[in-house]
This record gives C-alpha cells, sequence and structure tokens, in this order.
C-alpha cells in the first residue's frame, strides 16, 4: 500500500505534469474564450468549447504514464500493480480536483452572467443543465475517459508495438464502421437516435464509467506482461 | 559460504529468430562484485531483466532473494537495476528522478547523491531528456549507487562518459561498496577497466554462460607463449590453444591453461616467452571460439574493431 502511495507521490514531484500543465491549459483557454466573447457585441449567452482544452491533455498524460513513468517505475522495481494503482488513483484525484474547478467555474459563471460579457465557458447547454452531480458525474468521467483511453493504447503499444496498436485501432475503427453499416441495413437508426434522445449526462456517465472499467481492467491485464 | 541471493535454473528466452538466453544457469552469492561480461547482444541486459522481473522468461526459473521478483514487494525493494536505456518521465529532471528513488529505496543516501551529482558536473535542474549521453548515464549511475540497495545491477554505466568520470565511478563503487557491502552487478565490455573491480566474473556469448569463475582464478589460467613456431607447437602440443598467431617462422599461442613452475622454467630453457592474458583478451578469446571449435574470419575481424573501440 505504501508502494502505492509513493507512486502518486513520485508522479507529483514535479508539480508541473499534474497540476501545473492542467491550471495553465485551463486558465489559457479560459483567457482566451473570454476575450473572444468580449469580442462579440452580442447580450445574449455566447458558449465555446474552450473547457475541453485540458481533456486532450489528459491523454497525453495517459500515453506518457505508460510510455515513459512506467519504465521509470520499473527501473525503481516497482511492481506493476503498484505502479497501476498509484498512477490511477493519482488520475482520479486530479479529475476530482479538476471536476471541483468546473463546478466552482459554473458557479461564478452563473452569478456574473456570464463574466459580465455573456460568454459561458464552463457551462455546456445539455451537459451542464441538469443538478450538479449530474454535471459533476459528467466531467470527471470524461476526464478519467480520456486518460484511461490514452493509457489503454499505450500499454497495448508497449506490449505488442506498432503492429498492435495499429490492429486495434482499426479494428476499434472496423467495429464501429461495422456496426454502422449494421444499423443501416437494418433500419436501427431511429431506435439508435431515440436511444441517444432519452440519454441525459448522467447516464452518459454511467456508459462512460463502464467503458472506463473495461479498459481500465484491460489495460492492467496488459500491463501485467509489459516490459519497460 | 557466502548466502546465494540470485539463483537462475534453466533460463531460457526466445525471441522470434535468436535464444537470447540457451539455458542459463547462474548462482550469485551476496556481498561481491560480479562483472557480468560479453559482447553487445549476447544476452546481458536479457538476463538482468529476467532476474528483476522487468522482462519474462520463455521457461526456466529466476529467484532473487530465495523468490521471483515478478510483482513481489519483499523482493523488489531490495534491487535496483537502472538500465542502459532508463526513460524517465517527460517533465523530469535529475533531481527529479533522485527524489523519486528516495521514495522507494530505505537506505538512500540523499547527501551521496548531491556528493556524486557534484562529482559529475551533472545539472540536476536541467530537464533530463535535455541531457547529454554521458549525463544520461550519470544519472542512472548516481540512482545506482545512492539507493544502496541489496542487489545492484549497472548496465553499461559508463556510456557517454569521459574517462575522468568513468575513474570517478569506479572509485567511488569501490569506496561506498568497501563501506556499505551489498551485491553488485557491473555489466560491461569494457573489461580491462573493470578488471580490477571484480572479484568474480561472469562470461556470456550468445545467450549461454561460457565462464562463470572467481577473478583470482582467472587471473594466471591462461598464457600466452612466443617463440620460434615450431618450439612453440612442440611445447603446447596437447594443450588447449584459445588462439594462435604466426608472423614469419615467430608464433605466439595463447593456451587456456595455467603452467606450473616447472614447464615454465622449461620454457625458459627452450628460450620461449610467457606473458600473462589480460581478463579482456581472455574473454575476447573465449568468445571467438566458435561451438564448431573454428574462430571464423569474419566474426573475429569484427571483434577486433570491438575490442579496438573498447580500448580507446
Amino acid at each position: 500500500m505504501s508502494r502505492t502511495m509513493a507512486v502518486a507521490r513520485m508522479q507529483l514531484i514535479n508539480k508541473w505534469t499534474y497540476i501545473g500543465w492542467p491550471l495553465t491549459i485551463l486558465a489559457a483557454s479560459f483567457l482566451m474564450s473570454l476575450a473572444i466573447f468580449a469580442l462579440i457585441p452580442v447580450q445574449e449567452g455566447k458558449y465555446g468549447g474552450g473547457s475541453q482544452a485540458p481533456m486532450w491533455y489528459f491523454l497525453v498524460l495517459g500515453i506518457q504514464s505508460m510510455t515513459l513513468v512506467f519504465p521509470f517505475s520499473q527501473g525503481l522495481s516497482i511492481s506493476r500493480k503498484a505502479f497501476y494503482l498509484g498512477t490511477l488513483g493519482l488520475f482520479s484525484l486530479i479529475a476530482l480536483g479538476m471536476t471541483g474547478l468546473y463546478l466552482l467555474g459554473g458557479v461564478i459563471e452563473g452569478a456574473t452572467n456570464g463574466w459580465g460579457v455573456y460568454g459561458y465557458f464552463f457551462k455546456i447547454p445539455w451537459v451542464t443543465d441538469g443538478p450538479w452531480y449530474s454535471t459533476a458525474a459528467f466531467f470527471f468521467m470524461v476526464m478519467m475517459f480520456m486518460f484511461i483511453i490514452g493509457f489503454w493504447f499505450a500499454t497495448i503499444f508497449k506490449r505488442w508495438g506498432t503492429t498492435g496498436t495499429l490492429i486495434s485501432t482499426l479494428g476499434t475503427g472496423l467495429v464501429l464502421i461495422g456496426l454502422a453499416a449494421l444499423s443501416t441495413l437494418f433500419q436501427w437508426w431511429g431506435v439508435v437516435g431515440t436511444w441517444f434522445a432519452q440519454q441525459t449526462p448522467l447516464s452518459i456517465s454511467g456508459w462512460a464509467a463502464l467503458l472506463c472499467v473495461v479498459l481500465a481492467a484491460g489495460s492492467y491485464a496488459t500491463l501485467r506482461k509489459a516490459t519497460p | 559460504m557466502n548466502e546465494t541471493i540470485v539463483e537462475a535454473r534453466n533460463l531460457i528466452k526466445h525471441y522470434k529468430d535468436l535464444n537470447a538466453l540457451d539455458n542459463v544457469n547462474l548462482t550469485l552469492s551476496a556481498n561481491r562484485i560480479y562483472g557480468l561480461l560479453g559482447r553487445n547482444g549476447a544476452g546481458k541486459t536479457t538476463l538482468m531483466s529476467i532476474l528483476t522481473a522487468q522482462a519474462f522468461a520463455t521457461s526456466g526459473e529466476a529467484l532473487v532473494f530465495g523468490a521471483s521478483a515478478y510483482e513481489n514487494d519483499a523482493v523488489l525493494s531490495r534491487i535496483c537495476f537502472i538500465r542502459e536505456s532508463q526513460k524517465y518521465p517527460d517533465d523530469f529532471q535529475p533531481q527529479h528522478a533522485f527524489r523519486s528513488a528516495a521514495l522507494f529505496y530505505k537506505n538512500w543516501d540523499q547527501d551521496f547523491a548531491d556528493r556524486l551529482a557534484e562529482d559529475f558536473q551533472l545539472p540536476v535542474k536541467r530537464r533530463i531528456k535535455k541531457l547529454s549521453r554521458g549525463q544520461l548515464s550519470a544519472v542512472g549511475v548516481i540512482i545506482g549507487l545512492a539507493s544502496r540497495a541489496e542487489l545492484t545491477f549497472f548496465d553499461e554505466p559508463y556510456l557517454g562518459l569521459d574517462a575522468v568520470a568513468r575513474q570517478l565511478f569506479y572509485d567511488r563503487l569501490v569506496e561506498d561498496y568497501a563501506e556499505h557491502p551489498r551485491t553488485i552487478i557491473l555489466s560491461s565490455h569494457l573489461i580491462d577497466e573493470v578488471a580490477n573491480l571484480l572479484e568474480h566474473v561472469v562470461v556470456i556469448d550468445r545467450g549461454r554462460i561460457i565462464m562463470d569463475a572467481d577473478a583470482e582464478e582467472i587471473r594466471g589460467s591462461a598464457v600466452t607463449v612466443s617463440g620460434s613456431a615450431e618450439k612453440v607447437d612442440g611445447f603446447l602440443a596437447g594443450r588447449r590453444i584459445l588462439h594462435r598467431e604466426t608472423l614469419g617462422s615467430l608464433a605466439s599461442v595463447t593456451v587456456d591453461e595455467a603452467l606450473g613452475s616447472r614447464e615454465r622454467a622449461e620454457a625458459a630453457e627452450l628460450g620461449l616467452e610467457l606473458a600473462p592474458v589480460s581478463l579482456q583478451q581472455l574473454v575476447v578469446r573465449k568468445t571467438m571460439v566458435r561451438p564448431d571449435g573454428a574462430g571464423s574470419g569474419s566474426i573475429a575481424g569484427e571483434f577486433a574493431d570491438d575490442t579496438l573501440e573498447a580500448r580507446r
């Protein structure tokens, strides 16, 4: 257990990686969005997609923790299990903190009428429409999902190299295309559309959580036999 | 007899087209300095990776401190193996790497690490990915030394280090080892440079252990006899010849045997010259003996280049 904690602490030794950069990216994206909102002379709600910027960084973090931090952890004789639990645990905490920040941002945004310029950075139509916990669950799961998908692809890469990554990427693509083709063939689109229309941010978070669990379990199984 | 801390039994590592390890059996005891010698690609890193559970054997058993290291914190916490091509987290500086090591090694000595960093003139606040090859090696060397792990592997630790830094490493290693005995495995192909440090030598070639003996035993275990070809051949008839060189009517022959005082006197009478064989020469000669008994010209040529390079 203490070695798992140490894995998390190790990755916080350089505060930039998990704290500094996400906040910097968020701040930069926020300020740019605000500047643009201020330039648009409209008195009604303006929405931007800038708040997704840190999410892409989380994807990179997920990849790097497998391609760089994992080999380093092996050099320090850290078990694969301790590395996995420590890294995923740390990321959950970061995602939790970021979610808190997004919620707080949303509250301030609401109270100040969109920062005084009717610009909405944290408030996203549909996503933030529900109760606070549904918004929180959504943000948290999206962040976790980005990290885990990066981590998962990187484990595939570490274990099976470029070929494995290509096959799994192409495979995923083929399955999706296949599903789309089947939907067209059997005219399922109506049903699919209805299903999506019925989803709430909370239920989408639930599905994302399920996917995360599957990918996380898959990553662990692969990591157990990965070499640095 | 010292306690056994590493035991490899019938280790085989098979890659698609080669046997990286071909039935390796090895026993290492506590508190000694071992040299793991061999050519590039001989299987040194593979063997160390498998012992430390960073890689997996195709078959066979690797026991460290009496158990497999795989996912075994009790064993792992006593091992340090920074590989030659060690990777570090993207944003890490050497100081971060050292603080990380401090989290995992209970005997970590930060003062020692600081002193070493100064000795090696390592910029501890520069990003690791911006370091030169030598500085990168220094980071690994410092982690290996300052972690004071009971079983420490150094994987070609001198790559890119200049002569002064290499000497520093050897000196610090010996000093610290004297104060804090532990088991050290030094993988190297710069054999002459490390020969004096080693207490025991393991030579691996094409995945097989071809020599596993105390350094003392090896010194003087082979000898080069030179003189007129006729006399040399007569003198050495029936002995295990490792290598033979001729120049006109002169021959220089290395035999894999020690000579007794009577034989030495006989050689002197015949006007033959006897010269000791350095560990490096011995390893080179032994690795060049092909399994079928004949030395292959092209391989020999390649190796000669390698040796030259190693000496530079």
